[in-house]
């Protein structure tokens, strides 16, 4: 049959099917996946080559397959492949794919083949960092600039360019081997120390001025990453920007009022030292943020350590007795058929019916020891740690209790200077100009009052925001710790309980079966 | 000069004078008991002549200081008329007099292990063999200087102590001989009541393990639910029964011990005996202490062993004691410069050197210190030539090359090494009874053996041999312990496991049962026991067999972390003999119950009947999670097979394995029967290879150096001897001497060219003569006579020819000579001035050539 005259498919069942079948196990193996049916979630190779396909589709339930090929056939596009997340392998040679898409999900892809397609741009792979062996034979490539992309992927060992475009481009060779230097393999050859040489001396400057201003880049994101890490620091610590005066920024940055208050004569000494004092308040609030974390966080590693080496011993001591136990038992069983006295058996069966109740209890008692133990740790550790939250939370307080009085402070103080001001613009002694903004607040004592108070208002708001803020995250992070923790051992718990009578009931089990067995 | 200060001095000897009485009345009858060991050999002749003439006369000085010495003598024995006479001046082996003290001849010898003072005292204790004093109760007659004591290597306890003293003193050591008296075991090296120091268990420094830091939310333990009360009586008990345990073993002990005990010596407290006194100070000694020279062995200043100190010695003193010894040397000090203890026989300098080092450095009192040392008899250099000992002899270190010593319950053979041909070098024998009739363990220790055996322990109850390997072996075997070298026998074997590359680190076997356990393989497998059955006869390959049947093998393997918990595989029974496999997974974190799976194999197809089909009921297992999908029957399927696959590899694996032991167990008894002692590169006298490319490359530089020498040949010398010319040349000279030497030269080159042409000449001529003869007499000649003529002529063809060769040879190379020597001369330095290379113009040379070349060619034509 010539596969050419067909008339194009789309992927379906039916031919899925047929493929699974044909190239799924063979012999018994076959009839006993045969009889049982695949599951396509199991399937971990796929062949659907010469099969005429214009489609992908119906692939998204073979999750777990690492190596597809769709090779030698009438593809367009690609698509319909983001479920496939373990791929590994993917052939889509000898289609007639024009643009490189769909492929961002495939994050595990090593090995991919594009070879003898339409494609005129290297794109969309950023995502596909492990690619170890890249084929883009035989397609439209034809600026070099599209090497350049390709260095972006660092464990790139293979790549095959030949057919294309670019490949009549004297420089071909040397560029490639210039700008990826890691290349062992290209088209079908491995390069050679000459080769090398060669493209390094023609490229060399081109080259490093690349790598210095990918070196740049690396050091900015690097240097980026640090911030942001310091960052997360002070955010877990719930004191980020109070190490400077952004409180006090923004305490100003929406407040209309006070930018013109400010322009008050008199006004410019107060705002002088008001934001210093303001910052060395916020400084102390940071400075004792970082170091509470710091306790905080031992306290949390120290009592998990403890926990963990608790539970470990624990499960040690259970293991160690659960297998002995099945290794006796194991023993038993074996004895006992060969017992051929019924009564025997059955005195036989029910002494190993005690004994994994025993087990069970033994176990069981084992579990509930380390219960005790660990809420015994837990209530230290909740009080610690509230302790030390409630500590943080006073100290805290108390100094934005100082910020507010700075501020109450600064508002009368600004009260002051304000109506000195109007009384001076009443009395007509004022010797300055007063810009127009001004002069709409200095006309009568309430609406100067007003103002004022207005900025204070608004100042005193920021505060509380930030004070409420920082309480409502330390307590929710506590709770939240707290909840965690109580839900894991709860978890551990039920796990372990279930697994002993699980384990108890399966022994139990058997006995009976030995036992019915033995009276039919 | 030398005055003793009236000193009220206690008596010192250690017996008064009714007991010494009686003890002389009771000499006569005491046997001395020698040791085996010790008997006294008659001393080799001394080979005067070969003596320096130090040894057979004395200097001025030490004429001056022997004289000192009887004076001193005298002195004392008026002052301590009690105490015994002292060892001043004993003869030497040439039956000269000499001082004690110029005896000491301090040297440093080029081996590393006798730069302290542990590895003096045991070389000077493992090279001399002891020659007993006679009596035991007097100083030697004659002291040896430490040379003739080497070299024969026998002496007394005092050419021991002068020996090491000599040694110590060389390394730097402020070392002491000191004269004295001990307890009988001491001056008899007799050690067999000691326990022998390699049986000594070795201290393991226990480094406590840091204890835990109490954890701020560490676990409380469970609550004992015990009674105290019980728990108490029940301990009591215990003690109680301890304690009676205790005693009785005490009391068997000390009645062992009493049994044991030596008779009392008559002779306690007179036995002479010498020894070494290292004093604290220099190389970082922190305190005084005495070495035996006989054993090697360090005591306390204290030990009751030694009971008595008469004198001190070294290099540049003698101090005599007069501290009280009735009680031993407990209290005695050792402070040389405090005057009431200790009385010095030369004043002045040493006491500076002893008592404070300080003092020396203090530059302001040095210069007084010079001026009364000036005064101040010094301690004549010393009469002994340095000491010198072969690295040969440094090999054998034992008296002909072996030493036997006997410890309680124990005996010590020591070996050079190379010396046997087994290459042991240390034999223990350890006993069961006092009288060393039982032997309990024998261990042995090799050194050089190609097989690698280091070590080698028997135990005749158990008759189990346990062998020890260094690393190199080629099976990589570390450790052999067996009975008999048969196969399918118990034995263990241990190897080093990073040297193989299946990681073996131990194989355990039993009649019917081996057991192996593996280090770091990369498949995590770490232990693999199989239980065999009675055996059986096998037919493979047309061969039968002795097989014994396998009937069940267990592996157990690491945690492998790439893998789930659930699907690695950390234990496989396969039982063989039941046709079941079981197999049981690693556990799950948090999990204490593993999970299992237990096939049973089909059956394969025999002759009626087809194979048994897989069926899911040949599988049952455990799941420790029920929500977890289950296994899906093709994946058991595949499983079970995978898993037959695995268990004929198993079974070719333990086949291997014992195919390795039948080898490893051959190789090693043909090892045994048949050593070679494996022999260093390094090892110049062994090794011969090494040995002769030493040889060979020592002539190649030496002829390197020859033809160097002949390079630097004056060729000058003759001519301008014969000229008479001065050293310094004027150019006219130079011109002379250089055609003198050109001439001369060219003259011996004409020579040895006409020489060859006369030979020439003379055979032809002689070869025409022959002709002659030949053809005058050739009718009437016999056939012999013919051959012979034809011979002779043939020869003399020959050498002609041969001659005539060598004639164009010269005459081709005689002008390149020519030019050669001229460039040379013309290179000579003492030549060198511009006017001697311009006068020699270029035509006169060329002629100079011509000539020689027509003169040579004119000879040959002739």
């Amino acid at each position: 049959m010539n596969w050419q005259q067909d008339e194009p498919k789309v992927i379906d069942e039916e031919m899925l099917k047929q493929a699974i079948e044909e190239q799924g196990p063979q012999g018994q193996a076959g009839d006993i996946s045969k009889k049982e049916g695949i599951q396509y979630e199991d399937v971990l190779q796929l062949r659907l080559d010469y099969r005429n396909i214009l489609k992908i589709f119906h692939l998204w339930h073979f999750t777990s397959l690492t190596k597809l090929q769709l090779d030698n056939n009438v593809i367009e596009r690609i698509e319909g492949l983001e479920n496939l997340t373990n791929l590994v392998w993917l052939d889509l040679s000898f289609n007639n794919i024009q643009v490189i898409e769909g492929l961002e999900a495939l994050v595990k892809l090593q090995d991919l083949s594009l070879f003898n397609n339409r494609i005129s741009v290297i794109e969309n792979l950023d995502t596909l960092q492990n690619l170890h062996i890249l084929s883009f034979g035989n397609n439209a490539i034809a600026q070099l600039e599209n090497v350049l992309y390709l260095r972006k992927f660092k464990h790139l060992r293979t790549l095959n360019l030949a057919g294309n475009p670019i490949c009549e481009e004297e420089s071909y060779k040397t560029f490639v081997t210039a700008y990826l230097p890691d290349l062992v393999y290209l088209d079908y050859r491995l390069l050679d120390e000459q080769t090398r040489e060669t493209a390094n001396t023609k490229y060399k400057y081109a080259v490093e001025a690349m790598q210095q201003n990918e070196l740049q880049e690396q050091q900015a994101m690097e240097a980026q990453k640090i911030s942001n890490e310091e960052l997360q620091l002070h955010k877990d610590a719930f004191v980020e920007f109070l190490n400077g005066p952004q409180l006090f920024d923004s305490m100003f940055d929406e407040d209309p009022d006070g930018e013109k208050l400010a322009l008050l004569p008199g006004m410019e000494a107060l705002l002088e030292s008001y934001p210093c004092k303001m910052e060395a308040l916020c400084v102390q609030i940071f400075d004792a943020g970082l170091t509470q974390h710091a306790q905080r966080t031992a306290e949390v590693e120290s009592f998990f350590t403890c926990s963990h080496e608790a539970v470990a011993d624990n499960r040690q001591k259970a293991a160690q007795i659960a297998a002995d136990f099945e290794s006796s038992r194991r023993q038993k069983i074996v004895e006992m058929q060969q017992i051929t006295d019924v009564e025997l058996l059955e005195d036989n069966i029910s002494s190993c019916q005690e004994q994994a109740s025993q087990l069970s209890e033994t176990l069981m008692s084992l579990e509930l020891q380390l219960v005790d133990q660990l809420e015994d740790i837990f209530k230290d550790f909740e009080r610690n740690i509230s302790d030390m939250v409630g500590g943080f939370i006073e100290y805290v307080q108390g100094i934005f209790a100082q910020c507010r009085d700075l501020e109450n402070q600064h508002h009368e103080q600004q009260l002051e200077i304000a109506l000195a001001t109007l009384e001076k613009v009443v009395k007509n002694e004022l010797e300055e100009e007063i810009p127009d903004d001004m002069a709409m607040l200095l006309v009568d004592k309430d609406t100067v009052t007003n103002a004022v108070s207005a900025s204070h208002d608004t100042h005193l708001l920021k505060i509380d925001n930030r004070e409420d803020e920082l309480l409502t995250r330390i307590n929710s992070w506590m709770s939240g710790l707290l909840k965690s923790i109580h839900d894991e051992e709860v978890k551990r718990n039920r796990k372990r309980v279930s697994e002993i009578r699980n384990y108890v009931s399966y022994v139990k089990d058997e006995l009976e079966d030995m036992r019915m067995s033995e009276h039919h | 000069m030398e005055v003793l200060p009236e000193v009220d001095c206690e008596e010192d000897v250690t017996i008064t004078d009714d007991e010494e009485d009686d003890e002389e009345s009771s000499l006569s009858n005491i046997r001395i008991t020698h040791t085996v060991t010790h008997i006294a050999k008659p001393r080799p002749q001394v080979a005067l002549s070969k003596c320096p003439s130090s040894y057979k006369e004395n200097s001025s000085q030490e004429k001056l200081m022997a004289a000192m010495a009887e004076n001193f003598r005298q002195q004392y024995a008026l002052l301590y008329p009690d105490r015994k006479a002292l060892l001043l001046c004993p003869v030497n082996e040439c039956s000269v007099q000499k001082f004690v003290s110029t005896t000491l001849r301090s040297t440093l010898l080029p081996y590393p292990e006798l730069y302290d003072w542990e590895g003096c005292a045991s070389f000077v204790a493992d090279y001399l063999s002891l020659e007993l004093l006679d009596p035991p109760f007097e100083l030697p007659k004659q002291l040896s200087s430490p040379t003739w004591v080497l070299q024969t290597q026998r002496g007394t306890c005092f050419d021991f102590s002068i020996v090491l003293c000599s040694l110590l003193l060389g390394a730097g050591y402020n070392a002491y001989c000191v004269s004295g008296y001990a307890t009988k075991e001491m001056c008899l090296l007799d050690q067999s009541r000691q326990e022998c120091p390699l049986l000594q268990p070795q201290i393991q420094d226990k480094t406590e393990e840091p204890k835990k830091p109490m954890k701020k939310y560490s676990v409380k333990p469970p609550r004992d639910l015990h009674s105290n009360f019980e728990r108490r009586q029940e301990e009591k008990q215990q003690a109680e029964a301890e304690a009676a345990t205790l005693k009785k073993q005490l009391d068997a002990e000390r009645l062992q011990k009493e049994r044991e005990r030596p008779p009392p010596d008559p002779l306690r407290g007179l036995r002479v005996h010498c020894w070494v006194l290292l004093l604290s100070g220099n190389r970082e000694i922190p305190e005084n202490f005495f070495i035996d020279p006989l054993t090697g062995k360090s005591y306390s200043t204290t030990d009751e062993n030694f009971l008595g100190i008469e004198s001190v010695w070294n290099h540049q003193n003698y101090w005599v004691n007069k501290q009280d010894c009735t009680f031993g040397c407990n209290e005695m000090t050792f402070d040389l410069g405090d005057l009431s203890k200790w009385e010095y026989v030369l004043c002045g300098q040493s006491l500076s050197i002893i008592s404070d080092p300080k003092t020396l450095e203090e530059p302001e009192d040095e210069e007084e210190e010079e001026m009364d040392e000036l005064k101040v008899f010094e301690m004549p250099p010393s009469w002994v030539t340095t000491i010198d000992i072969s690295p040969a002899d440094m090999e054998m270190r034992y008296p002909g090359g072996m030493k036997v010593i006997e410890y309680r319950k124990a005996k010590l053979e020591k070996f050079a090494p190379y010396l046997l041909k087994d290459g042991l070098v240390t034999k223990l024998t350890t006993y069961k009874d006092l009288d060393c009739t039982k032997a309990s363990t024998i261990k042995e220790w090799f050194k050089h053996r190609s097989d690698h055996l280091d070590e080698r322990e028997l135990h005749t109850d158990s008759n189990v041999t346990t062998e020890h390997f260094r690393p190199g072996r080629s099976d990589a075997l570390k450790y052999h312990r067996y009975v008999t070298l048969v196969p399918e026998t118990e034995r263990q074997m241990d190897f080093y496991s990073h040297i193989r590359t299946d990681g073996l680190a131990r194989r355990i076997e039993k009649p019917f049962e081996m057991t192996e356990t593996f280090e770091n393989r990369t498949d995590f497998l770490f232990y693999r026991n199989a239980v065999y059955g009675k055996q059986i006869k096998v037919i493979r390959a047309g061969e039968a067999l002795e097989q014994r049947p396998l009937q069940r093998v267990e592996e157990r393997f690491h945690r492998d972390h790439s893998k789930p918990a659930s699907k690695d595989v950390a234990e496989r029974i396969f039982v063989v003999s039941d046709r079941r496999i079981q197999v049981t997974f690693h556990l799950e974190d948090d999990r204490i119950i593993p999970a299992w799976l237990n096939f049973i194999k089909p059956k394969e197809a025999a002759d009626s009947q087809k194979a048994q089909a897989f069926t899911p009921q040949m599988v049952s297992g455990f799941q420790v999670d029920p929500s977890t999908k289950p296994y899906t029957n093709l994946q058991l399927y595949e499983m079970l097979v995978e898993l037959m696959r695995e268990e004929e590899n198993v079974e070719l694996h333990i086949r291997d394995s014992e195919k390795e032991v039948r080898s490893i167990l051959s190789s090693r008894e043909k090892e045994d029967s048949n050593t070679d002692l494996l022999i260093s590169i390094y090892n110049p006298t062994r090794n011969e290879m090494a040995r002769l490319h030493m040889e060979e490359k020592e002539r190649m530089a030496k002829e390197k150096k020859q033809r160097q020498k002949e390079k630097e040949l004056d060729l000058l010398a003759p001519s301008q001897v014969r000229l008479g010319l001065p050293e310094v040349l004027t150019s006219q000279d130079a011109l002379q001497l250089k055609t003198d030497c050109l001439n001369e030269f060219k003259q011996q080159l004409f020579n040895k060219a006409s020489l060859i042409q006369s030979r020439i000449e003379k055979e032809t001529e002689e070869l025409q003569k022959k002709q002659l003869w030949y053809q005058k007499n050739y009718l009437t000649m016999s056939n012999e006579d013919e051959d012979d003529y034809l011979a002779y002529c043939s020869d003399a063809m020959f050498r002609i020819h041969v001659l005539k060769m060598r004639l164009i040879r010269h005459k081709e190379r005689a002008p390149q000579k020519y030019l050669a020597l001229e460039e040379k001369l013309k290179r000579h330095p003492r030549l060198e001035s511009g006017e001697v290379c311009r006068m020699l113009d270029h035509p006169s040379q060329m002629r100079l050539q011509f000539r020689l070349v027509a003169v040579l060619n004119h000879g040959h034509v002739i």
